[in-house]
Order: structure tokens, then sequence, then C-alpha cells
């Protein structure tokens, strides 16, 4: 048994510190996993739109080779937005031939349009920008959507 | 000569604030990168039309005309259908004629994008569904744990033949 101690030594107990060295390399650890796991916005869409939902959906692979094109409202019209900015569905087919140029052969090749589309866009800006992807050889589109809920 | 030899201790570095550094960064990249892989239904077009092309007589029977109108309204060989129907008709279809079969596609430009998403999304489905049912039968295991080979025996078995027309009816 502990000896009883006096009432006027008292000896002043404080909780012991935890020691934190290993925090940073902790949060670096997390913090390299995002970094390898995400990539970063190369775009910003400048175009409001809301994908519809499906249920036969895959995930898109080699993203070098993928090309972007957003459909949605811009203000009260619909606007078509290639990589990074606003075009009209005639100018695409000279913009994919420049897009094509800067890949690489094999890249080229596979090249893939990933069409995000707002679900209220009506048909005839789509026909028209998969007119324009038709002419340019631009044959591998993925219509954007996300994972439908099985909830309901 | 008496030195008073005392251990030389070199002065510790205060790290406690690496950790706010380091999760400064670590909120930086996850406000700056997107998470969300990129997700939907990828579909092969068919080439550009040639100019001298002869378009191809089909047999009327083997052609299954799929539209969507102006009100979203799908329609398969005439009649009002919805997309499980689709499915449906398109299965027994392909069943019944797996290399001379063709489905059309017809929209107006009136169509709302979702319908003709959710359009296309019952057709791979049904698609997938018979190769799916092919690959269990006759290697035994789901078609997504299928080889490059044996996948493309599968979608050699089971091809695809869409045609799509883009002009959309009147602007």
């Amino acid at each position: 048994m502990r000896p009883m101690q006096s009432m006027y030594r008292r000896k002043r107990r404080h909780v012991p510190s935890l020691n934190m060295a290993s925090m940073p390399d902790l949060i670096f650890t997390v913090l390299f996993f995002f970094m390898i796991v995400t990539h970063m916005r190369s775009d910003e869409v400048k175009v409001r739109l809301e994908v519809p939902q499906g249920t036969e959906i895959q995930k898109l692979a080699n993203k070098a080779s993928v090309v972007n094109i957003y459909i949605g409202k811009m203000g009260k019209k619909w606007a078509v937005q290639l990589n990074g900015d606003i075009v009209k569905p005639e100018e695409i087919p000279a913009r994919i031939e420049k897009l094509r140029a800067g890949l690489s052969p094999e890249n080229a090749e596979k090249l893939t349009v990933s069409l995000r589309a707002d679900r209220h866009t009506p048909m005839g800006i789509i026909n028209d920008v998969k007119n324009a992807l038709q002419q340019s050889y631009a044959l591998r589109i993925n219509y954007g959507g996300i994972e439908q809920n099985d909830a309901k | 000569m008496f030195r008073k030899r005392y251990r030389q201790q070199i002065p510790e570095l205060n790290t406690t604030s690496t950790a706010d550094i380091s999760f400064m960064l670590l909120i930086f990249f996850l406000v700056t990168s997107s998470m969300d892989t990129e997700k939907g239904l990828l579909r092969q077009m068919a080439p550009p039309p040639q100019e001298q092309q002869q378009p191809t007589e089909v047999n009327k029977d083997h052609v299954l005309q799929v539209a969507l109108d102006a009100s979203n309204q799908l329609t398969c060989n005439g009649k009002p259908v919805d997309v499980k129907q689709l499915a449906d008709e398109i299965k027994t279809m392909v069943m019944v004629n797996r290399e001379g079969h063709v489905i059309t596609i017809h929209t107006d430009r009136q169509t709302s994008y979702e319908a003709y998403f959710k359009m296309q999304n019952a057709i791979v489905g049904a698609y997938s569904s018979l190769r799916e049912a092919y690959a269990q039968k006759h290697y035994g295991k789901h078609y997504k744990a299928c080889n490059a080979e044996e996948r493309t025996a599968i979608n050699d078995y089971y091809p695809q033949r869409i045609s799509e027309d883009l002009k959309g009816g009147e602007p």
C-alpha cells in the first residue's frame, strides 16, 4: 500500500503529455493517399448540369485520352462546353482535330468523348454535337451518368 | 585540468506545427481534387455515312424501330412501351436473330436527354444480360470475370447492331 501523503507535502501530479512526433507522419500518409487517388479538376465547368441516372453504367478508364464535353444551362440558354471553353457545335470537329494532334498515337486511337449533359437537354443539341463528333471520327462516347439508387 | 564534461544536447525542434501544416495541405487537396470517377454508358457510334454508300436493304422483320417523340414517349415498332418492355423486346429480337437484327433509334429534337439516356441504358442492359447469360453458360463465370479474349468472343456472339438517326427531325 502507498504510504499516506502528508497534507503539507503535496506533490503536483500532472497528466503525462502524449508524444505527438508521429502525428505529422500520419497526416502525411493520408495526404499522399489523397494525392494519389484523386485527380485535379482540370477545367471549370461553366454550365449548370445534372447528369441522368442509370443502372448499367461503368467506370471510364484511361483519362489521358478523354475529351470532356459538358452540355447544360448557361443563364437561360443551353450551351456546349468542350474541355475549358464554350463552343458552338460547328466548332467541335476542328477542336477535336487539334486535341487529337496533341495526343500520343495510341491514345488518339482510343479517344473517348465524355459527354456530360443535363437531364433536360433537348436531343436536338445533343444530336448536333454527336453529328459533329461523327464527322471528326470521335466515335467512342461515354454518356455521363450516376448510379441509380435502388432504395426506392 | 578538470573540465566539466557535460553532454552537449542538440536543442529539440518544436515540431508541433508540422501537423497543422500537413493538415492544411491535406485540406487543400481535398478541396481542389475530385474524388468522383467519371462514370457513364460507353457507346460506339457508327462512322459517318459515305457519299456514294448505298443504303443496305434490311428485311423489315429484323428491324426494331425504337423512337422517342417530343413528349418523351418511347415507342417500339410503333407501339408505346416503357423501358422494361423495350429491354424485353430487344432481348427476344436478339435471341431470334442474333447476327441479322438491327435496332434503329430515332429521336425528336425536343426529346429530353434523360429519356434518351434511359433508353440507351435499357439497350445496354438488354445486351449485357444476354452476354452475361452466355458467359455463365459457356465459361461458367460472370461476364465481368472473363478475360479479354473471352469477352471478344462473347461480344462477337452477341453483336450490337444499332443504327442511329442523328438528324432528329425539324429543328
